[in-house]
């Protein structure tokens, strides 16, 4: 893994000919409104052929296979497959923890989110990249590549401590999205009041959901010693704490089982969890490490 | 422990068959000792006082939080546990204070709570045959102090440092600093060994006796008698004690030096003027293989610095040769006989011998007549080195005999059958007459102290007077003191006595001719002279007053040599031959002859080769004495301008030089083998445990570093 360079540009431009190759690895088909690039289970006027069926009064006469009856002197229709737009979710946790690391998990967070919303414009897809919190409702909806600016623009207008509570965002996402859809909610999720509520409102709503876990390598393997006081960034808590490596060790049993546990959780509900160290640079993760996860081909 | 409480020892003495060498625990603080738990408590109140916590902005405390949980199941034990700092801390103060207490495995001991440390510091001890030319003196000097080291609080101990006199460095203390500062200033002499002076010293002071006589209800043991253990540190190189309880001690001989040993020394070294050649002189030396290597040796013989002559010599172990050389010399000059050899001990590789200006000695013979005497006196030999003069007994009453006595003009008075009423300041030799009751000397400033002298004052010191023994028998002489210089190459068993007394010697005296009913030639000191006495006349008078022999002695040979031996022994005639040479730490008298026509007593002073001044006491204008003869070397006595006299002090002494250590000793009735039981150093840990103090220092300081950083 190699060290990135700290950098504040969502998506630097080599990467986007290398995200345009992308698309989203998603296992369900959902049905659209408008045409898309995602072939559907409707059948449709795409150039893709599908079935044959028996011709019934009041089918479009330009769909029979003339060829056909002239072989067999009964009217066939050709079916083709239909092609249609999807919905793409990217939920970004813009709570005070993820201000933190080097760089900050807030701006990998939205340059991840950023890398997978080109993927969806450039499929045509109906992208929408939002911030969890009410800055989520301003959000643009965009369903083409040239509306890249605009996901960019909103993206680097959006800032920290937007939402306070993982689980009231995600309710509020929720009820203001009905339909399907692939969701990708990016978060830390260091929030004490846990994760399962807020993702089990994801599942009722039938979504495809990919969790993507942000931890920074400061919260992966910390290098504070001595005798501090620990103050939560995002409620002023405190704990004081004299971190020995006894302490550590138990930080890391705790985080590893914190872990194990959205994971167990994603998985028993059909949804990929993608841990994610920040330290990885954006390029190699849009490229190689969600390819590898499954999330993109 | 000076004062206050004992924290110490867990190695009582092996009450419940504890293993010996068990760890103990010499404590050096008093009350000052129960302070450190104190402060150990003290830093973990200051630790959680001080405790200043930083505060730190974290993304969230939600996983932090349960690591709080789980620490705080026991959080205070967990603290002191885990935290590091804290611990490095107390461990510190843990390592001082067990540094404190010494810790140390003692090797073994013999439980007495009383030490007495002989240190040998004779001449053989500066031998440099152990590992790093480490000399034995130094040796055994470590060895005392690893003991003194490893002492506890209960044991007293004393140094007795001892060549041929014994010296109390320390009396019993169990102060350890002041036994080891008492050791550091004892030095190594040049002087012989006499153990039995150094075991008297420690018995006297370990097994305290009545004061007097057994018997006297009044006189009581003012101490009880306790066991002590003797440690003699020495190399074996001494004549053994006989005749010597040892008592309460408990010996502990400690062997110093090697078994393998090279050493050449010079055993004699003398000058010899040949009368018939004046300006000639005979030297001789005599250089003897002590060690059990042999040896090959260049010997030079020097005269004032300049090489007169050389030799080499090649010896086996045991084995000696005799060198003679014949030389020009001047009347007065030093001569020095080096060896080459770089040997285990250098002390007696080099000897002096001087030549000192001649003098003739002055004799006084009072008699009433004899012949024999006279004979024997006028003879050429003795008329070359004395002036002989002859009175009669009636001159004893004199004044200018009172005069010659008191400018002490005379080397020797010989009364034949005649006694003076006080003794005079001088040599004398008595024949067929015994000194005066009294052994007090005439005062020569109080002519009239007759009145002091009383019968009372003698019988008072009735061991040192002389007296006789039984009446007038004939006798025989059944046995001869050859050793004594003053009879030297005598034989008289052919000599016959037809009446003779034997003597009551005085106390310190020593038998030199041993007859069947007794002692009939002895000689014993007084005050720095010494006074001869023959039992028998050598001839008396008849009942007629016609004189007769009263033996056939002076028909023999012997006779003029024994009266030769006489005049060069006692009447000093010898100096006109040769300096004389002493012994380190000898008591060295000289009559000063010349200095009594000028009276520079000033002036007069003692120098040795290496031009130290040496300490003297002039005793009065014509004599000398000095006991600062430690250095071996050659002496010069002088006035501002004029040599008097020389003498050399040299070791010559073959016991001393013998250096291969003795593994067993004998004392008194006991032999001792040599061990080193009781005497294994105490092994101290303390260092160690400073060193580790040391170390958790530095990591408790880094540690801080690296989380303050």
């Amino acid at each position: 893994m190699t060290t990135k360079e700290p950098t504040d540009e969502l998506l630097p431009p080599s990467l986007l000919a290398k995200l345009e190759r992308l698309e989203f690895a998603s296992r369900k088909m959902f049905r659209g409104q408008l045409k898309g690039e995602r072939r559907s289970r409707r059948r449709g006027q795409s150039v893709e052929f599908d079935d044959f069926r028996n011709y019934v009064p009041g089918d479009d006469l330009r769909l029979i296979d003339w060829n056909l009856y002239a072989r067999l002197d009964q009217l066939f229709l050709k079916l083709f497959q239909e092609e249609e737009e999807r919905h793409f979710y990217a939920l970004v946790d813009a709570s005070g923890s993820m201000g933190f690391g080097t760089p900050s998990k807030f701006l990998v967070a939205r340059q991840l989110a950023a890398a997978l919303g080109y993927i969806g414009l450039c499929r045509s897809d109906r992208v929408s990249v939002q911030i969890l919190g009410h800055a989520g409702r301003k959000a643009p909806v965009l369903r083409s590549r040239s509306s890249l600016w605009q996901m960019l623009q909103y993206l680097e207008t959006v800032t920290l401590g937007q939402n306070d509570s993982l689980g009231e965002s995600i309710r509020d996402f929720a009820s203001r999205q009905t339909g399907s859809g692939i969701v990708v909610l990016i978060s830390d999720f260091l929030d004490k009041e846990g994760f399962e509520s807020a993702l089990r409102m994801l599942v009722n709503h039938r979504m495809d959901v990919f969790v993507m876990h942000l931890l920074s390598p400061e919260e992966i393997n910390p290098t504070l010693r001595g005798d501090h006081r620990l103050i939560d960034s995002e409620d002023e808590d405190f704990a004081d704490l004299t971190i020995n490596q006894y302490a550590v060790d138990q930080y890391l049993a705790n985080l590893k089982g914190f872990i194990e546990s959205i994971k167990t959780f994603c998985n028993r509900r059909s949804m990929v969890y993608v841990p994610i160290s920040t330290e990885m640079r954006i390029e190699e993760m849009a490229t190689t490490y969600l390819r590898q996860r499954g999330v993109v081909r | 422990m000076s004062e206050g409480l004992s924290i110490t020892s867990v190695g009582p003495p092996n009450p419940f068959g504890m293993p010996l060498g068990a760890l103990s625990w010499l404590s050096t603080l008093g009350l000052w000792a129960w302070v450190l738990p104190v402060i150990a408590a003290g830093i973990v109140a200051l630790y959680f006082l001080k405790l200043r916590r930083e505060p730190v902005q974290v993304s969230s405390t939600y996983l932090w939080g349960k690591t709080i949980e789980d620490l705080h199941v026991n959080s205070l034990l967990q603290r002191l546990r885990r935290s590091l700092l804290l611990l490095l801390q107390l461990l510190i103060l843990a390592c001082a204070a067990i540094a404190v207490f010494r810790p140390g495995v003692r090797g073994e001991t013999n439980g007495q709570d009383r030490l007495i440390f002989l240190l040998d510091r004779s001449a053989s001890m500066q031998a440099v045959d152990l590992e790093g030319g480490v000399s034995r003196f130094d040796k055994a000097k470590e060895l005392i102090r690893g003991r003194i080291g490893s002492m506890s609080d209960q044991q007293t101990a004393m140094l007795i440092a001892f060549d041929d006199r014994a010296e109390t460095v320390q009396a019993f203390t169990s102060d350890r600093s002041r036994l080891l500062l008492s050791l550091d200033a004892v030095t190594v002499s040049n002087a012989p060994t006499d153990m039995l002076e150094a075991l008297r010293a420690a018995d006297g002071l370990a097994n305290p006796r009545r004061s007097s006589q057994v018997g006297d209800l009044n006189d009581v043991q003012v101490a009880d008698a306790s066991p002590a253990e003797l440690l003699i540190f020495s190399d074996g190189a001494f004549q053994p004690p006989a005749d010597f309880n040892l008592g309460n001690l408990i010996p502990n001989y400690v062997a110093i030096g090697s078994e393998k040993v090279l050493n050449l020394a010079i055993t004699e070294f003398s000058t010899q003027t040949d009368f018939d050649k004046p300006g000639v002189v005979q030297v001789y030396g005599t250089v003897a293989n002590l060690g059990n290597v042999p040896g090959k040796t260049e010997v030079a013989l020097e005269m004032d610095g300049e090489l007169l002559d050389a030799e080499l010599v090649s010896l086996e172990p045991g084995e000696e040769k005799g060198l003679a050389f014949e030389i020009s010399a001047n009347d007065s000059a030093f001569l020095t006989l080096t060896l080459s050899v770089t040997d285990d001990l250098a002390v007696d590789n080099r000897a002096y011998a001087g030549l000192t200006p001649s003098k003739r000695a002055s004799i006084l013979v009072i008699t009433e007549g004899n012949t024999a005497l006279e004979v024997a006196l006028e003879t050429e030999q003795i008329q070359r080195i004395c002036d002989v003069s002859f009175v009669s007994p009636s001159f004893l009453t004199s004044d200018s005999y009172r005069e010659r006595v008191n400018t002490s003009e005379d080397d020797l008075l010989i009364f034949d059958r005649c006694q003076p009423l006080k003794m005079p300041k001088t040599n004398t030799f008595f024949i067929g007459a015994i000194p005066p009751a009294s052994v007090v000397s005439v005062d020569p400033e109080s002519d009239d102290s007759e009145e002091n002298l009383t019968t009372d004052d003698a019988s008072d010191d009735s061991r040192f007077a002389w007296g006789w023994d039984a009446e007038s028998t004939p006798l025989s002489i059944i046995d001869i003191n050859r050793t004594h210089p003053l009879l030297r190459y005598l034989d008289l068993f052919s000599v016959l006595v037809f009446s003779g007394r034997p003597l009551v010697v005085p106390e310190g005296g020593t038998e030199l001719l041993a007859a069947d009913t007794g002692t009939v030639l002895a000689v014993a000191p007084r005050e720095g002279y010494q006074d001869l006495v023959l039992g028998f006349p050598i001839v008396s008078q008849s009942d007629g007053g016609v004189p007769e022999a009263n033996t056939n002695w002076f028909a023999e040979r012997s006779w003029p040599v024994f009266l030769f031996n006489v005049l060069r022994t006692l009447g000093n005639a010898s100096e006109t031959t040769a300096a004389g040479s002493y012994a380190p730490g000898a008591i060295v008298r000289g009559r000063l002859n010349q200095l009594s026509e000028e009276r520079p007593s000033d002036s007069l002073r003692i120098e040795t080769s290496s031009g130290r001044k040496v300490a003297f006491v002039l005793r009065d204008a014509l004599q000398f004495e000095t006991v600062d003869t430690h250095e071996i070397g050659a002496y010069e006595v002088r006035t501002q301008e004029k040599l008097l006299q020389r003498f050399a002090v040299n070791l010559f002494n073959q016991r001393e030089s013998s250096i291969a250590a003795s593994r067993e000793i004998t004392l008194g009735y006991e032999e001792v083998e040599s061990g080193n039981a009781g005497l294994v150093v105490r092994r101290e840990y303390w260092r160690f445990v400073l060193l580790v103090m040391l170390a958790l220092m530095m990591a408790e300081w880094w540690l801080y570093n690296q989380r303050m950083g």
